[in-house]
């Protein structure tokens, strides 16, 4: 056979195995190789301690942002209200624990839990209305969340005042923000199980089957049975929840309440997901990817910082990126098919068959 | 093939010609030295199953891929570095199984795309228009030419395809599967239209896996297997066994499994009573179907087929009627309602419908039944029994590759359906709706499918299907429910199943016009 010749050809080989690896995990782990060793040779300060410690301390926020931008990449959807669900979780958040502890000033710990409950309230109602408006009333997502997120920046503004929210009991700002146990930030510690269950749910549940036959298929799963509607709305309060529980660690971190926090969160998400192997057109994602795709975007905005270039650069670098994620996206779907298609071939073939 | 070469000197010369034609890609042959010619004023069919080579030989003549060997000749000259712009320019056209229309286009736009007739630097849209509809009408085509194009049925736009075809230089028209997709009123067009242009002294060229427009249309039919050009014919010197055996590479049985009978007495498993959808495509259907039968649902384009398929299933809203099943009384179905009542529909449209391509063939196939308790307990898939239950299924039937990690994108159209089958051997259920349980399917996987529905119903279960393919209705049901115009226009019964019964009543009692379909014969 023909087929058997560039089998055993080193050269054809090496060419196929690069892109067996390029079709399985796309471009990312290429690009992080390059990253770190450029990073590390502007500055040898980028694979210190200190600084993996301040990388690890930003890469929780949006860890959980970008897995939940991933879910709803995985049903076919999409989130651009995560932004504004971070600056409204962060200003109601702090509202309510400011004026909490302004009345019991000795009980920090119900503050912070009042706080937290309150950030759990916002992310269930954001990912409601969003659910909503895609699962129910059948509007396309990018509006969806377009709309909702100029709404809930509107109500968040008017919630402030446009000012920061202050008073917050120094417990919270002292362990949830800045505080570290076993070398880990409370806010990894807070991460970490919610990143399990994440897993547990995209790689273990039926519902993590389900919406990844949504966002492939979504007319097939219904005709299979599948409450479509359901799941999808579940996938935007997941993603809303865990946006929100990151707006309530970020608030910690930066010691109040903020009315314009986290608008960089929407595009550098989709970023990460996106470059983790996600695809925009549904049905694909994972979570190791994701945080694969989280520890880019961190490495290049902390190596951007470290050289001094400032986030003007980090925004025009982040765009880049997300556009050759995208094509990278394709690439990787073409090399995919091709592989396939070998294969579909070679089938085909009686004498391979054996 | 020295007795067809002897022939040659009948037929006019070649418009094209393929000679030796060898296409590779990265070291897997897909064509292996294939010649093939086609004149002016013949049909040549190519017949092959699946993954035979017919859409490289397509692409390799439109000039979309380049052969690695061989030559290629338009007209007796020698093209070296053929692309489809030039191809057309010399008198190759193609309609291809993907459509190249706009879809937000009007018709008229969509033929004239990239040539509009100008006017100083204006686009002459009456011309266009004019032209358009005159093209049309020779064609016999009733389409209003200011109609955008997704307005169409896919039948209508095959027609704008093929209209924008013929308006190219007259030469030789590739028709790649063009029935696959269509009724057999729509077909029968497309028919006359194929003989239409033989007559006018185009060469066509039609890719087919199908038997019997061998017989309807071809003056030569080519079989092609794994690649390779296998044997060439006269289509009146061939008989069809020897083609199928040409085509499977080995001796097929008979594709058609012996027609089974209703458990006599039985209560029906499915009862559908005065059925009428809002949007009126069916109107006060009513059928059974008792364990242990296959019923037919027989008709033309738009008679309501598929519809009454889809009504059962819950997927067309309901005017009035009822459906009765697993002795309870449906008003308003709803699919999942009726999944949970024993009763599975499987689309014609398996890439619309029926599976999420990008998924693994074990997802596809254990979507539906995932929800039940030992599959997915607490929520938690039992990935082992998922994966014993997919295995055992796909082993059952066939499908191919059996890793079932892969994802069904990777397979051919046959196991595609398959799959799609294998998702309702899931579990026991009594009602099976198939809607086009073969469309563009390879024979193959074809008697696959057609034994696996001989061994539900074996099980006690009833199957219901709309198809619009004739011989396998006639073949395959044991009673026929034959529409016209979304009513029910008669039952047919054993020995009343044939083709001339069936078309004729699908053209409604009255207007009945014994074997219009053979016409074309």
């Amino acid at each position: 056979m023909q087929a058997t010749d560039s089998r055993n050809n080193p050269v054809v080989q090496l060419g196929d195995g690069l892109r067996n690896i390029f079709a399985k995990t796309g471009a990312l782990p290429f690009l992080l190789v390059i990253l770190v060793v450029v990073f590390q040779l502007a500055n040898s300060r980028f694979l210190g301690r200190q600084n993996m410690e301040d990388m690890l301390h930003e890469g929780v926020f949006l860890a959980l942002a970008s897995l939940g931008q991933m879910f709803i990449l995985v049903s076919g959807g999409f989130d651009l209200s995560i932004g504004s669900n971070i600056a409204l979780t962060s200003i109601s958040s702090a509202s309510v624990m400011a004026a909490v502890y302004g009345v019991h000033p000795g009980a920090a710990g119900q503050a912070i839990a009042a706080g937290a409950a309150t950030a759990a309230v916002v992310g269930l109602v954001v990912g409601l209305v969003n659910g909503v408006g895609v699962a129910v009333l059948g509007v396309n997502p990018f509006i969806v969340t377009l709309a909702t997120a100029s709404a809930f920046q509107g109500i968040t503004l008017l919630i402030s005042q446009g000012q920061e929210v202050g008073g917050l009991p120094n417990a919270f700002i002292t362990s949830v923000g800045s505080g570290s146990w076993l070398g880990l930030p409370i806010a990894g510690w807070v991460t970490l199980p919610l990143v399990l269950g994440l897993y547990v749910l995209l790689a273990w549940a039926r519902y993590g089957r389900y919406i990844f036959a949504i966002g492939s298929n979504a007319a097939a799963a219904r005709v299979a049975g599948v409450h479509v509607g359901l799941q999808v709305l579940a996938t935007y309060v997941i993603c809303a929840v865990a946006t929100a529980i990151a707006g309530f660690l970020l608030t910690a971190r930066v010691s109040a309440g903020e009315p314009l926090l986290g608008a960089e969160y929407t595009l550098q998400s989709i970023t990460a997901a996106v470059i983790g192997g996600a695809s925009l057109r549904g049905g694909r994602g994972s979570i190791g990817g994701t945080l694969l795709g989280v520890v880019f975007v961190i490495f290049l905005a902390d190596g951007m910082d470290l050289m001094r270039l400032g986030s003007n650069h980090e925004m025009i670098a982040l765009g880049l990126v997300l556009i050759f994620a995208v094509v990278a996206d394709r690439q990787r779907a073409k090399a995919v098919a091709a592989g396939y298609q070998k294969r579909l071939i070679s089938q085909s073939d009686p004498a391979t068959e054996g | 093939m020295d007795a067809v070469a002897g022939h040659l000197d009948e037929r006019g010369a070649p418009i094209v010609s393929l000679v030796e034609i060898t296409k590779r890609f990265e070291g897997v042959v897909a064509l292996d030295g294939v010649s093939l010619d086609v004149a002016a004023g013949e049909v040549v069919v190519v017949l092959g199953e699946n993954g035979a080579g017919k859409s490289t030989l397509v692409n390799v003549m439109i000039g979309a891929l380049q052969p690695n060997e061989g030559t290629i000749y338009v007209r007796g000259q020698r093209v070296s570095h053929q692309d489809p712009a030039a191809a057309r320019r010399q008198g190759i056209n193609a309609v291809l199984q993907d459509f190249s229309l706009a879809p937000s286009l009007s018709v008229a736009d969509n033929l004239f795309l990239g040539r509009e007739p100008m006017r100083l630097f204006i686009r002459d849209r009456a011309r266009a228009r004019r032209e358009g509809r005159e093209a049309m009408q020779m064609l016999g085509v009733n389409i209003d030419v200011d109609t955008p194009v997704l307005f169409l049925s896919r039948a209508e736009q095959q027609m704008v395809e093929i209209v924008k075809a013929l308006c190219g230089r007259p030469g030789a028209l590739i028709l790649d599967e063009p029935t696959a997709t269509l009724t057999g009123e729509e077909t029968r067009r497309l028919f006359e239209i194929v003989t239409r242009l033989k007559s006018e002294g185009w060469g066509v060229l039609y890719i087919t896996h199908r038997m019997e427009e061998v017989q309807r249309l071809g003056d030569r039919v080519v079989v092609l297997r794994d690649g390779r050009h296998i044997s060439t014919y006269r289509v009146a010197n061939v008989s069809e066994t020897h083609l199928i055996q040409d085509m499977v590479g080995r001796p097929l049985s008979a594709l058609y499994p012996a027609k089974v009978s209703a458990t006599t007495n039985a209560p029906p498993v499915l009862r559908v009573d005065n059925l009428t959808s809002k949007d009126k495509k069916i109107l006060g259907v009513s059928l059974e179907v008792r364990p242990g039968e296959i019923v037919g649902i027989a008709g033309l384009v738009r008679s309501g087929c598929s519809e009454v398929a889809r009504a059962c299933f819950g997927l067309i809203e309901l005017d009035q009627g009822f459906i009765e099943i697993a002795g309870g009384r449906v008003e308003k179905p709803d699919l999942r309602k009726m999944l949970h009542l024993g009763l599975i529909y499987l689309p014609q449209d398996r890439r619309g419908e029926a599976l999420s391509l990008s998924r693994t063939i074990e997802e596809n196939v254990s979507l539906e039944v995932l929800g039940e308790w030992r599959y997915s307990p607490f929520g938690l898939v039992n990935h082992a029994a998922v994966h014993e239950a997919v295995d055992a299924i796909t082993e059952r039937l066939d499908v191919r590759p059996r890793n079932i990690h892969q994802p069904v994108v990777s397979l051919s159209g046959g196991n595609q359906q398959k799959v799609v089958l294998g998702r309702a051997l899931t579990r026991p259920r009594s009602v099976y709706v198939f809607d086009e349980p073969t469309a563009g399917v390879d024979v193959g996987a074809r008697q696959a499918i057609y034994h696996h529905m001989h061994e539900i119903c074996k099980s006690g279960a009833g199957i219901l299907f709309a198809s619009s393919d004739l011989e396998e209705i006639v073949h395959l049901s044991s009673r026929v429910y034959v529409m016209h115009e979304g009513r029910i226009q008669t039952e047919l019964h054993g020995d009343e199943i044939n083709d001339e019964a069936v078309v004729s009543y699908s053209f409604g009692r009255d207007s009945a016009n014994r074997g219009t379909l053979r016409a074309s014969n």
